[in-house]
């Protein structure tokens, strides 16, 4: 018991020191930028008068190490500030922000792990077939074509020219305000609100950049899950369990698949991650108002207010699904108990 | 979890999809790129999108341009105004019938307080009045209300009329905002109330025919007309602006009828659209002139005939041809056309590509095998292209132009502090007169470093005539428009050839249209959403 809560402390504390040094490396390695986030305020044409006035409202005559100081005690009391760069509260604009990506991410997780894993395996299965070829055709496109370019692509065939999906934005104009945010997430806020309208609008909208999305973490996984099934493929127990007399899918069943399994874990989070801090280039061609636009305009506009909340996020979501990984190595694999 | 509630969601997925893709007749529906937008307070906007929302649109000026001839002074929120014979007090009257979204009255004293206001903030706009002598300290008095229907205006010097009304009171700084609102929502800064800058950053109260009721950061902002407004009742009873950064996907959401006006797209995509009948381009040329500052600190740059040999590396016509088609107009003065006082198109531009010329002003100089420096500008628009163009002609006169792209925030910062040898840029009129560029890209108070007038794009450079300061001062007080607007021709004639700033073409804001769009009101200073109809 005792050891139990020793290795909780030990874990919150390391976690801890993670996200500090992670905010202060940002925070030091942002000041150092060539952009200054006062002209972000006052624009071009002001004068220097106003540039003073609100260098100081903004703190930032202070010396750097009291900025940050000032900047965790604030963040520690759940004040993100103001974000320069909209004029909102960083934690107003991450409440809408981070919803739209988590829910486009989930999708194309889903997507992704959904084809990949069967394809992956499939093509382990029957490796230099056809099939096999094809897959990996198919994984090496989704892995090395712009997702800027695939959404454009996506866009000309799919709503404009065949009208099956939303065009850009998460609902048509006409939905705008037809929907309480209780969650941000538009499918689930739909299905709360019970207003098969907007979620099938929501779905349409959404179907396409989770598409491509989910296509490129597909190539990724299926890729992955392909090399890790022909190396337990190429394993004695796996000859010992045939000749024993189990079939061939149900020993791939039973072996060869769940053996991969911790190994598949850590790509898929890995991938879930990635897709969570924001697919920029996604979000800009789909006017999706995700966390990467989010975060990217944030960064050239210097403004390190929402900057480092959307640091602290990603670090908070890759620390998380490593957490959450330990522990399913421990559910999938025994011996790591 | 209930045992019906899955049923419930199985049988609601169950039900048609709708779609309601087409526009609402009554909304008109744009997309913009909506990226620079940080506030939405008139006291404080410095951009073009914030400029663009609430000018006109939700915050109506005492006076207006009118729109089919900028250089014109119409009635706006005040019916009229009248000069006193020393002319040193300006006095408008209001209309009697001003409202705020919630129906209660507007008076003189917002009025007054919302122009004092601007002043006591000190942000950017606040120029638009401290120029003129209104200063913290006095703008109480400088500024007031003497009736609910009167705001009286004493100025330091007998400025022209025509002149001031069009610089001050036009622009977003003579709104009138809702007081009680903005004391009601005041933050306390540094000791000071921030006169409900926080509140009115999101959603300003003012007297206008639309008000905003929403504005989700990098998304959209939704107006609604208010009923009570004075003036025309506008057609539309929304507009929704959304957030569509990329033109191409602008592009394929116009031409499917999901959005009435697109307000970004690039060239290749208007020349795309030009075959559709559904849509037709509105071609505004504006106040903004886009342009090489060079940094005369700089001792080859210091020399007027290196600065004159870079006129002669533009091949204008050939930009006009082939990159500044729905971009620009070339113009090589500083004064747009358009404002008051500025030279004709053709006196306005008088260079043409020539390396012979340019080479031997180089020669002249004392620079026969040229140079290198390097050329800072902005990643975004056709400025790549046009610094590209610029680099390869210098190049044949032996000066090497290194090009370094950067974000807009960096290429302004850079410009503020002198950080620069060549800065590609675009600078934008506060009103249309002469006198606006010519106090910012002739005038140039001080050229001391440690002055910081960062403010006077001209400064940055560090170049200064004091004759023309003197010049552009006489222009500024002179009553009689003829003579000012000689005097004024005589400046651009000079800085056409001596100053730091080599133009190479008046912006233009091209704005794809649906056609069943109609009456929409596109001028250089505002775009009046409510003059569009379906």
């Amino acid at each position: 018991m005792a050891r139990g809560i020793l290795g909780a402390a030990r874990q919150a504390g390391s976690v801890l020191v993670t996200l500090a040094g992670l905010l202060a490396l940002t925070f030091f390695m942002g000041r150092m930028l060539p952009t200054d986030p006062v002209l972000a305020i006052i624009g071009q044409q002001a004068d220097q008068a106003a540039y003073d006035m609100v260098h100081h409202q903004l703190g930032l005559d202070r010396p750097l190490p009291v900025q940050f100081a000032l900047y965790v005690r604030a963040m520690l009391t759940g004040d993100f500030g103001d974000a320069l760069f909209t004029g909102h509260r960083v934690a107003a604009d991450l409440s809408r922000a981070f919803p739209a990506t988590i829910e486009l991410a989930s999708l194309a997780i889903l997507i992704g792990v959904g084809l990949g894993v069967p394809l992956g395996v499939l093509a382990a299965v029957y490796r230099g077939t056809l099939f096999d070829h094809a897959t990996r055709v198919i994984g090496l496109v989704g892995y090395s074509s712009p997702t800027f370019w695939l959404g454009l692509m996506g866009l000309i065939l799919f709503y404009s020219t065949l009208g099956w999906v939303g065009g850009p934005g998460r609902l048509d104009v006409g939905f705008i305000d037809s929907i309480e945010p209780h969650t941000g997430l538009l499918l689930v806020d739909a299905l709360w609100d019970g207003d098969p309208d907007v979620f099938w609008n929501a779905v349409s909208h959404i179907v396409l950049p989770a598409s491509i999305l989910g296509y490129a973490s597909m190539a990724y996984i299926s890729r992955m899950t392909r090399s890790f099934m022909l190396e337990q493929l190429a394993q004695e127990y796996i000859v010992a369990a045939r000749i024993k007399g189990m079939s061939r899918w149900a020993v791939i069943r039973r072996h060869a698949f769940r053996n991969i399994l911790v190994q598949l874990v850590t790509v898929v989070a890995l991938a879930y991650a990635f897709l969570l801090e924001g697919a920029v280039l996604t979000e800009t061609v789909f006017a999706w108002p995700g966390f990467g636009r989010y975060l990217t305009a944030g960064l050239l506009a210097g403004d390190m207010n929402a900057v480092l909340a959307c640091v602290l996020i990603v670090g908070v979501i890759f620390i998380g699904l490593n957490l959450l990984t330990d522990r399913l190595y421990r559910v999938l694999d025994p011996r790591t108990r | 979890m209930s045992p019906r509630l899955p049923l419930a969601i199985l049988l609601l997925l169950l039900q048609a999809p709708a779609s309601r893709a087409a526009t609402p007749r009554d909304a008109l529906v744009m997309a913009w790129n909506l990226d620079a937008l940080i506030t939405l307070d008139p006291a404080q906007i410095g951009e073009v999108n914030g400029n663009d929302i609430i000018l006109g649109n939700v915050c109506t000026p005492l006076v207006n341009y009118d729109p089919q001839d900028i250089s014109r002074i119409v009635p706006a929120a005040a019916e009229s105004w009248s000069t006193s014979a020393d002319g040193l007090t300006l006095t408008f009257k209001l209309r009697g019938d001003l409202k705020f979204p919630d129906g209660r009255a507007a008076t003189a004293g917002d009025a007054a307080w919302s122009m004092q206001r601007a002043v006591l903030l000190g942000y950017g706009n606040s120029a638009n009045l401290t120029q003129w002598g209104f200063t913290k300290d006095r703008i109480a008095e400088q500024i007031r209300a003497t009736d609910d229907r009167t705001v009286v205006v004493t100025m330091d010097k007998p400025y022209p009329a025509s002149l001031i009304l069009s610089a001050a009171f036009a622009s977003n700084v003579a709104v009138i905002l809702d007081r009680e609102a903005a004391t009601k929502g005041a933050k306390v800064v540094d000791g000071k109330s921030d006169l409900g800058n926080a509140a009115f950053k999101t959603g300003p109260v003012c007297v206008g025919p639309y008000r905003v009721t929403r504005w989700d950061a990098n998304d959209v902002v939704v107006l609604e007309r208010n009923d009570g407004f004075f003036g025309q009742k506008p057609n539309m009873r929304r507009i929704i602006i959304r957030h569509v950064p990329e033109s191409s996907a602008e592009r394929l959401l116009l031409e499917k009828g999901d959005i009435d006006v697109a307000r970004l797209l690039t060239t290749d995509d208007l020349k795309a659209l030009e075959a559709n009948k559904d849509v037709r381009i509105e071609q505004t040329v504006v106040q903004g002139m886009s342009y090489i500052a060079i940094n005369t600190v700089d001792p080859i740059l210091s020399n007027a005939k290196v600065r004159e040999a870079f006129r002669y590396l533009i091949d204008y016509d050939g930009l006009a041809r082939s990159i500044l088609p729905y971009q620009g107009t070339p113009r090589a003065s500083l004064i747009p056309e358009g404002a008051f006082g500025a030279l004709d198109r053709a006196a306005g531009q008088p260079f043409k590509l020539d390396l012979d010329r340019a080479k031997q002003l180089l020669t002249e100089a004392g620079y026969p095998n040229g140079f290198t420096k390097k050329l800072i500008l902005s990643a975004n628009s056709i400025s790549p292209n046009i610094a590209q163009h610029v680099a390869s002609n210098a190049a044949k006169v032996g000066v090497t132009l290194e090009l370094e792209q950067m974000a807009d925030a960096n290429l302004f910062t850079r410009g503020r502090n002198r950080e620069f040898e060549l800065q590609l840029v675009a600078w934008y009129a506060g009103y249309p007169d002469a006198d606006a560029n010519t106090f910012r890209h002739a005038v140039n108070p001080d050229k001391r470093p440690e002055a910081k007038l960062t403010m006077y794009p001209v400064w940055r450079t560090g170049w200064q005539d004091l004759s023309i300061n003197e010049q552009a001062a006489a222009a500024r007080m002179e009553p009689d428009p003829a003579k000012r607007a000689a005097m004024y021709r005589e400046i651009q004639e000079f800085m056409m050839h001596n100053g730091p700033f080599v133009y190479i073409y008046q912006n233009i804001r091209p704005i794809a249209v649906r056609s069943a769009v109609k009456g929409f009101v596109i001028s250089p200073f505002f775009v009046d959403y409510g003059s569009a109809s379906k």
